[in-house]
C-alpha cells in the first residue's frame, strides 16, 4: 500500500503484515446484504478480526445473484461478487441459530468479543434473544450496533427496507431527477452504502468511549436518517423557507453552465461546472468558441443561467467533437473543473487510481476456480497503520473450524458432531441460483452497455497478484 | 450523560461541507471543534439556500446545519503570527481537519511532515478532491465531476437520457462522513500508542468504494454496467401512484413468495410461470413493468406503503422534504432538532444520523459567527493580554 508520507516507520510498521489500527478489536458479524457487511468489511481492513455468521438454510442472496461468469453450476455460491465485494478480510463461519445449541454458541462468541453488528428488523433480533439487554449479561461491555430502515424503535421499526426504499423515505430520492421528470435513483442501494459509512464512525465513536470508561452501548442506526443528514439543503429550504425543492436534473442554483455534455464515441460524456467568469473564458477558449465569451447574454453567473437551455444545447454541440478523456485534460489543463463519465471499465483502468492503489488483488480460494481479481479498497490512507494484507471473503463456512476451536475451545469431535447434525455446515440446505438473463440479452434489455470477452486477460494483465502471493 | 468523544480536540481548518461535515459528526458526539476561518469567514458562509432568500454571513441554511456546536477563532494563515497562533494551539490539540486542494498547507509551511516536528501526537485528516497523491491531485472539481468520476453517474439516470447525479452535494457528505471515521481510527491508535499520523481522505474513491457489483460485473463477466434499462420490470422501481411515487419492493430475492404477492396486489394477470421466479421476471421484465406501472398509477402511495407492511412486503415510500419533516416515524425517534439562531430564529433540521444509548448525541449551540470566539481562544487558551489582541487585529491577523 502505497502512503502519501514519510512516515519515519517506527509504531505500526512493526505489526508484520500492517496490523492496522483496530488490531485487537473482535466483531461478530450477523450481518446481510450492503448496510451492515459494507461497514464492518471496513472495519476488518483496518485490523479488526470481523467474524461473518450465515445461515445455511436461509441462503443470502448475494451469495447467489452475480456470479462469477454467470455459472450457477457447483458451488456457486462461493463465486458470488456481491459477496466477496462486502465481505473481504472477514472470517466465515455458519451457525442454525433455530436450534438452541446453534444460537447459544453465537451467545459464547459474543462473550469474548467487542461488537455485535446486525441488520436485520428488530422484530428477528427479539425473536433470537439478542437485543442489547441480553447480550449486556453475557459481555457487560459489548458494543452492539443494529442498523434498520427506519431505526430500532418507533412505529416503522419492523418495517423492512432496502437501499432504494430508504433513499425515497429521507427525501432525497424525491429530489433527483430530470426537470419535470419523476424521482430517479442511482442503479445501486445507494443508502446502504450513506447508512454503512455513518456506522463505521459510530462504531468508532463507541470505542472511544468504551477506552475512557470501560462500558459499552447499543448505536440504533436508522438508514433514513443517516441519508437525510445529508440532504440539509432540501430539508431547511423548506423548514425555513418553506421552499418546497424541484427536480433540476444535473443543473445546480449557484453554477451555469453545469451539467453532462455528449462526447465521441457510444455512450461516452463529460461533465463540466463553471462557477464565475473566469473558467466560462477558459471553458470558452479550449473549446474554441472564443465569440461565446464576449457575448454580453452570458456574462456572470446570472447571465448564464437565464439562458442555460441554449447554452447546454451549443456546448452538447462543441464537447460532442472531442474524446472525453481529452477534453477532460484539456479543461482542467486550463482551470475548468470537469470529469470524464467513467463507466465500470475506465474506473477499473483509471491511471489516477492505479497510481493511488486504489483498488487491491485479492487472491480466492481454489476451490473456486476464480483467478485474482482487483477489488475498490476504501476512501482513505493512514500513514502510519495502514490496512491489512486482503484476503478474499470467506467461503461458506471457511472458518468453522478455526473460530469453534481456537476461539471457543471446541474439541475436533465436538465440531464433527455439529456438522453431522446440522448446526455449522458448508453448503446452503437449499441452494437457489438466479439465472440472469444472457449478456446478449443484458445488452438488449440496456442494463448492460457492451460485454468483452477478453476480459480476463485485460483484467490479469492490468492486476498482477502481488509477489508476496504468488504461489 | 457523557459524550462519546469527551476530551477529544479538533482543529477545523475546513470550508464548505466535506469538512465541515466530519466536525460536524465529531462536535455531535462531544468533541470540542475549533473553527479556523480566514478574516471575513470561510467560503461555506456563501453557500445557498439562504435564510428568506437574503445573502450574508449569518444567513447560509447549509453553513447554520453543518457548523452547530463550534466555536469560531479567526486567523490569517498567509501571515507568520496566524501560523504561530495555529501552532501554539497544536499542543493541545488532538486532531486538525482541513480540506484545501492539496498544495496548499505545504504552501504554508503547515503540511504533515512541519506539524509532526511540533506535535509527534497529532492527527491531522485532509480531505481532497482526488486525494493528496496522484495525477489527478489538482484537477479542480465540484459535486458533479466526483459522480462522473467516481463512477456513480455512468449508471446514474434514465436509458435514453444522459447520466445524472443526486441532487444537492453527495460525494461531499460521503467524504466528511468517512473522514470523521478514519479520523477515529487514526485517533484509537494515537490513544493506545501516543503516535499520531496523516490521514488522506479522497472524495473520488468515497464515490468509488460504495458501487456494488458495478466494477465485479466488469471483472467478473466483462460487461459494462449502464442505467437503468429500456424497460421499469425491475422490481425496484419507482412507480407513479395517484398521489405521488412508491417503490413497491415486494422482497427480496428468492425468499419472496410470489403467489402470496400476486393475492396482495389483487392482479390475477401475475398469477403466470412468466413472472414466478426471479429468473422468469428478469426475462420477461417488459410485460412486468408495463401491467405493474398500470396497477399502481391508480393506487395511494401511503396506503399501499402500511398495506404491504402489514404483510411484510417492504415496499419504500418516495416522501418529499415536507412529508419526511412530518413523518410519524421522525416524529417519534425526535429526530428533527431546533436550534435558536442569532439571526435566523429558531432553525429546524436533522439531528442525530444514529442513536447512541450511552453517549447521546448533542444538539449544541447555533453555528457561530464570524470571530465569536477570538477573545476567549486568545485570551484565555492562549494568555494573550488585551493589547496584543488589539494589535493582532490591527494586522489583520484575526
Amino acid at each position: 500500500m502505497d502512503s502519501p508520507h514519510h512516515g519515519n516507520g517506527r509504531g505500526g510498521r512493526n505489526d508484520a503484515g500492517g496490523g492496522g489500527p483496530l488490531r485487537g478489536v473482535r466483531v461478530v458479524e450477523m450481518g446481510q446484504l450492503i448496510a451492515i457487511p459494507f461497514a464492518m468489511k471496513l472495519l476488518a481492513d483496518m485490523g479488526a478480526q470481523v467474524i461473518r455468521l450465515e445461515s445455511t438454510g436461509r441462503l443470502e442472496s448475494y451469495r447467489s445473484d452475480s456470479v462469477y461468469q454467470n455459472e450457477i453450476h457447483g458451488e456457486f455460491w462461493n463465486r458470488g461478487a456481491n459477496f466477496y465485494e462486502q465481505n473481504r478480510n472477514k472470517l466465515g463461519i455458519t451457525l442454525d441459530l433455530s436450534r438452541p445449541e446453534g444460537l447459544e454458541l453465537l451467545r459464547r462468541l459474543i462473550a469474548v468479543s467487542d461488537v455485535f453488528a446486525e441488520n436485520f428488523t428488530p422484530r428477528v433480533i427479539r425473536n433470537f434473544g439478542l437485543e442489547y439487554g441480553d447480550l449486556r449479561r453475557i459481555k457487560p461491555d459489548i458494543i452492539m450496533v443494529s442498523s434498520t430502515g427506519y431505526g430500532f424503535s418507533g412505529p416503522w421499526a419492523n418495517f423492512g427496507a432496502t437501499g432504494p426504499a430508504t433513499e425515497g423515505a429521507s427525501g432525497l430520492a424525491f429530489t433527483t431527477g430530470y426537470a419535470d421528470g419523476p424521482p430517479v435513483m442511482a442503479e445501486i442501494p445507494y443508502v446502504d452504502y450513506t447508512a454503512g459509512e455513518h456506522t463505521v464512525f459510530a462504531v468508532m465513536a463507541a470505542l472511544m468511549s468504551r477506552l475512557k470508561n470501560g462500558q459499552g452501548q447499543f448505536i440504533d442506526v436508522s438508514q433514513t436518517q443517516a441519508a437525510a443528514a445529508t440532504i440539509p439543503e432540501a430539508l431547511l429550504d423548506f423548514s425555513a423557507n418553506g421552499r418546497a425543492p424541484t427536480r433540476i436534473g444535473n443543473a445546480d442554483p449557484a453554477m451555469a453552465p453545469h451539467g453532462c455534455y455528449p462526447c465521441a464515441g457510444d455512450d461516452r460524456w463529460i461533465v463540466i461546472a463553471v462557477s464565475d467568469d473566469a473558467e466560462w473564458r477558459a471553458l470558452c477558449r479550449v473549446l474554441g468558441q472564443e465569440s461565446w465569451s464576449t457575448d454580453g447574454r452570458y456574462v456572470g453567473v446570472t447571465g448564464r443561467q437565464r439562458h442555460k437551455e441554449d447554452l447546454d444545447q451549443m456546448l452538447g454541440g462543441a464537447t460532442a467533437q472531442w474524446e472525453a478523456h481529452s477534453l477532460m485534460s484539456a479543461l482542467q489543463a486550463a482551470g475548468v473543473p470537469a470529469g470524464a463519465v467513467l463507466d465500470s471499465k475506465d474506473l477499473l483502468f483509471d491511471p489516477h487510481l492505479r497510481d493511488r492503489g486504489f483498488y487491491e488483488v485479492v487472491r480466492h480460494h481454489p476451490s473456486t476456480g476464480m483467478p485474482p481479481l482487483p477489488y475498490a479498497s476504501r476512501p482513505w490512507k493512514l500513514s502510519e497503520t495502514p490496512a491489512v494484507s486482503p484476503r478474499a471473503a470467506p467461503l461458506m463456512g471457511e472458518h468453522n473450524d478455526f473460530v469453534l476451536k481456537n476461539l471457543l475451545g471446541l474439541t475436533a469431535d465436538e465440531v464433527v458432531r455439529l456438522e453431522e447434525e446440522g448446526i455449522i455446515g458448508y453448503a446452503p440446505t437449499d441452494p437457489r441460483p438466479v439465472q440472469r438473463p444472457s449478456l446478449d440479452e443484458q445488452v438488449r434489455q440496456g442494463r448492460m452497455l457492451r460485454y468483452e470477452t477478453n476480459f480476463q486477460a485485460q483484467v490479469a494483465a492490468a492486476f498482477p497478484p502481488p509477489k508476496e502471493m504468488a504461489q | 450523560m457523557p459524550s462519546a468523544l469527551e476530551g477529544v480536540s479538533v482543529l477545523d481548518l475546513t470550508h464548505c461541507i466535506a469538512g465541515p461535515y466530519c466536525t460536524r459528526l465529531l462536535a455531535g458526539f462531544g468533541a470540542d471543534v475549533l473553527k479556523v476561518e480566514p478574516p471575513g469567514g470561510e467560503r461555506g458562509r456563501r453557500m445557498a439556500p439562504f435564510f428568506q432568500d437574503e445573502p450574508g454571513p449569518d444567513a447560509s441554511l447549509p453553513f447554520a446545519y453543518l457548523n452547530v456546536g463550534k466555536r469560531s477563532l479567526t486567523l490569517n494563515l498567509k501571515s507568520e503570527e496566524g501560523r504561530d497562533i495555529l501552532r501554539s494551539l497544536l499542543s493541545e490539540t488532538d486532531m486538525l481537519v482541513e480540506n484545501f486542494a492539496p498544495r496548499v498547507m505545504p504552501s504554508l509551511g503547515l503540511d504533515y511532515p512541519a506539524l509532526k516536528e511540533i506535535a509527534p501526537h497529532l492527527v491531522m485528516v485532509s480531505i481532497s478532491n482526488f486525494g493528496q497523491t496522484g495525477p489527478y491531485r489538482d484537477y479542480k472539481a465540484t459535486d458533479i465531476v466526483e459522480y462522473a468520476m467516481g463512477g456513480l453517474m455512468y449508471i446514474f439516470g434514465a436509458y435514453d437520457r444522459e447520466p445524472l447525479k443526486h441532487a444537492f452535494n453527495q460525494a461531499q457528505f460521503k467524504a466528511g462522513t468517512d473522514a470523521a471515521s478514519a479520523a477515529l481510527m487514526a485517533l484509537y491508535h494515537q490513544r493506545m500508542t501516543g503516535q499520531g499520523q496523516h490521514v488522506d481522505v479522497s472524495i473520488q474513491e468515497a464515490v468509488a468504494s460504495g458501487l456494488r457489483d458495478v466494477v465485479n460485473n466488469y471483472t467478473y463477466t466483462g460487461a459494462i454496467r449502464r442505467r437503468q434499462p429500456n424497460h421499469s420490470g425491475d422490481m425496484q422501481r419507482i412507480r407513479a401512484t395517484a398521489d405521488g411515487f412508491l417503490l413497491p419492493n415486494p422482497g427480496l430475492g428468492s425468499g419472496l413468495n410470489w403467489d402470496s404477492y400476486v393475492e396482495f396486489l389483487g392482479l390475477p394477470e401475475l398469477d403466470d410461470d412468466r413472472f414466478r421466479t426471479p429468473s422468469a421476471r428478469l426475462v420477461n421484465a417488459e410485460e412486468l413493468g408495463r401491467i405493474l406501472d398500470e396497477f399502481f398509477i391508480r393506487q395511494d402511495k401511503y396506503e399501499m406503503f402500511y398495506d404491504s407492511h402489514e404483510r411484510r412486503f417492504i415496499f419504500g415510500i418516495i416522501q418529499s422534504p415536507e412529508e419526511a419533516l412530518n413523518d410519524p416515524q421522525f416524529a417519534h425517534r425526535g429526530y428533527f432538532e431546533e436550534v435558536m439562531h442569532p439571526e435566523m430564529g429558531n432553525l429546524k433540521f436533522p439531528g442525530a444520523p444514529f442513536i447512541m444509548e450511552s453517549t447521546p448525541w448533542q444538539t449544541g449551540g447555533a453555528a457561530p459567527s464570524v470571530c465569536q470566539d477570538n477573545a476567549e481562544v486568545l485570551g484565555g487558551s492562549l494568555g494573550l493580554n488585551a493589547f496584543q489582541l488589539t494589535k493582532l487585529r490591527a494586522q489583520g491577523i484575526v
